[in-house]
């Protein structure tokens, strides 16, 4: 819709012009291309606090106190500054500038762990429309764990692990959720998922999937629970139909005392008799699955011994890693072995998707993670598997494969580039499910507007290996001119150029300030430096 | 008369070769335009001059609750799970008597 790269012809343009129908969002993200955060303050002055995030409204900076014990939450404002003299411009800012306290003002401090609990600095999750926030704490990981009852063996044990929901405005801790001698992942918020208004939890000790509701009052209601049960009246029909096997079964093994072929195996350990609901669901769905795809009654039972019978041990073994929500119904689960459910790298480890209908308890769909069905869904409908809120717009606007074509390119670049399309795939799913929160809604890293380098930089936050050199943002649109750098560390850079450093990059979500974080891992003060529009 | 678009100019001869006046049954054809043809040709979309009734229910645009991955989920579900049928089943008539499916047969 713009002819120049003027701002001032942009802003008289908008005022007779009105974007194509549907880009309205897209043509006002333009001017980020004008305003840029061009101008570093490095390694500022401030508190060695670890920043965790802006909220998705830019309303909150989460941070965490170094000890792990407290959350500091502060507001991020716009410097502001006036100047009597003629050449503005070309002054050095004033010395108030180059202080923290110039940009973000704390609203209060909150000690949200106890004695030998810590908050897990990793996690947070954010409820926009009412300003709540979901913070974790725990107790120790405990790797050699007893097991109990059905409790899988393999996972490490945590003994308490709690969740805190806070409003966001004035930290008042509104409720709490407490899981004991449990295990979940809380690393990057790996194990659990917000969708609205709905919280998914995934206990990896107990293979349980815990819905839970955060109301508008902010209480956490518990919705349903799934895993050894999926319907909310299963236990209740088990045991009372237990209790009447239990005495038929008596009566009917002691007329042959010394027959050990018998039924197969007797219900002794009543735990260990049936496998678990969702099990179960998924199993039969793979059985009808193969039993369909033959007509013929000879091949039929043929392909299930190969294919299912076969591996039934395997499938059986399968646990439950990482859920999504892909709307308010379904749940996109992802399988693996029991080796892969802990550690981070999993790409020796087959892994398995299925979808499963809350409602129905039904699952709809399931793919081993090389499925190029699977795959082909993923390339064209991968926004639909970012599952957003109604509640939140600009979260439709980030940049993904599907709705961006420069993302697409380098997709389809990856995908060319050689090796095994197999492996390409598998690499893809790798990704499946999304973590949720991951993304900045920043505008400065929509592809379409910039272009930076996605291994120094990008808007998934994760903690990145840091360089030297300045990262660019180069724009899309000619003149494809270089419009600001973003230089973690210091300005003069590291002399030691041994230690490994990692950076992490906080962007706020719309006005152009940005945070970058340097540490070592050696515990030192990690280096700050503060981008923002001079 | 002539139809509106039949005679003109286009890239496929046949695009809009329904629409010719040699074929009068068309139903296809917007009656408004000509009050004759409008006896023998039966409009086919609804237009509502009053609101006193409800319109039929496959004339009104509704937003479907499942977005387009669920569908294909469920699409790839039920081609998965419909059982196939044997070539020789297709001629056991299906309607009246149930008939004994070679599934449960062992």
């Amino acid at each position: 819709m713009f002819r120049s790269i003027n701002v001032t012809s942009r802003i008289f343009e908008r005022q007779i012009r009105t974007p194509a129908p549907g880009t309205s969002v897209h043509c006002a993200r333009r001017f980020y291309e004008n305003i840029v955060p061009s101008f570093t303050v490095y390694d500022i002055e401030c508190p060695d606090h670890s920043f965790r995030k802006f909220t998705d409204d830019g309303q909150y900076l989460i941070s965490f106190s170094r000890n792990h014990q407290d959350l500091i939450v502060y507001r991020p404002m716009w410097l502001s500054f006036s100047c009597k003299e003629e050449d503005c411009c070309r002054h050095d800012l004033p010395p108030k500038a180059k202080r923290f306290e110039s940009f973000f003002t704390q609203l209060y401090s909150v000690t949200l762990a106890s004695c030998n609990e810590l908050i897990c600095k990793d996690f947070f999750l954010s409820m926009e429309g009412n300003q709540f926030g979901l913070f974790a704490t725990s107790t120790a990981q405990i790797h050699d764990a007893p097991t109990t009852g059905r409790a899988i063996q393999g996972v490490p044990f945590i003994e308490k692990i709690t969740f805190h929901l806070l409003r966001l405005e004035d930290g008042v801790v509104l409720d709490e959720k407490v899981f004991h001698n449990d295990f979940i992942n809380l690393a990057h918020n790996m194990g659990v998922f917000l969708y609205d208004d709905l919280l998914a939890i995934v206990s990896l000790r107990y293979q349980t999937i815990h819905i839970l509701q955060v109301r508008d009052l902010g209480n956490l209601v518990d919705v349903r629970t799934i895993g050894s049960f999926c319907r909310e009246d299963d236990e209740l029909f088990l045991i009372s139909n237990s209790q009447s096997l239990a005495t038929s079964e008596r009566s009917r093994l002691n007329p042959f005392p010394g027959n050990q072929v018998g039924n197969g195996h007797n219900q002794v350990n009543q735990d260990d008799s049936f496998l678990s609901g969702i099990k179960q669901r998924l199993l039969s769905f793979i059985f009808q699955g193969m039993w369909n795809e033959e007509t013929d009654q000879a091949m039929r039972v043929q392909s299930l011994k190969k294919k299912f019978f076969f591996h039934f041990q395997d499938y059986v073994d399968l646990i439950i890693w990482k859920v999504q929500f892909l709307d308010r119904h379904h749940l996109l689960i992802k399988f693996g072995s029991v080796d892969g459910g802990v550690s981070r790298n999993v790409d020796h480890h087959p892994a398995f998707f299925a979808v499963y209908n809350m409602e129905t308890t039904e699952v709809v769909a399931f793919y081993q993670n090389s499925a190029e069905e699977l795959y082909f869904l993923f390339e064209k409908f991968c926004d639909h598997f970012h599952a957003t809120s109604r509640n939140s717009l600009h979260m439709n606007f980030i940049s993904s494969h599907s709705n961006n074509v420069y993302a697409l390119e380098q997709l389809r670049s990856i995908k060319n580039k050689g090796g095994s399309f197999s492996q390409f795939v598998k690499k893809m799913m790798a990704s499946l499910p999304f973590g949720c929160q991951s993304q900045s809604p920043s505008p400065y890293f929509d592809q379409s507007l910039f272009r930076y380098d996605e291994k120094l930089i990008s808007a998934t936050d994760r903690h990145r290996q840091s360089t030297d050199h300045p990262i660019k943002f180069i724009s899309r649109r000619p003149p494809y001119t270089l419009k600001f750098k973003i230089k973690p560390g210091p300005e003069a850079g590291t002399i030691d150029g041994r230690t490994k450093r990692i950076s992490s990059f906080l962007f706020h979500p719309f006005l152009p300030l940005a945070l970058s974080i340097q540490q070592t891992l050696f515990l030192q003060p990690s280096v700050v430096n503060i981008h923002f529009r001079r | 008369m002539g139809s509106m678009l039949g005679d003109w100019p286009s890239f496929d001869p046949h695009n809009f070769s329904q629409l010719r006046p040699s074929d009068p049954s068309n139903p296809s054809f917007d009656p408004s335009f000509n009050e004759e043809m409008a006896t023998k040709l039966t409009p086919a979309t609804y237009r509502p001059t009053h609101s006193r009734t409800l319109p039929p229910p496959d004339q009104v645009i509704t937003t479907e609750a499942k977005n387009i991955l669920m569908r294909n989920f469920y699409q790839r579900a039920e081609d998965k799970l419909r059982p196939k049928r044997a070539a020789s089943e297709h001629l056991i008539p299906e309607h009246g008597c149930k008939q004994l499916r070679a599934s449960t047969s062992n």
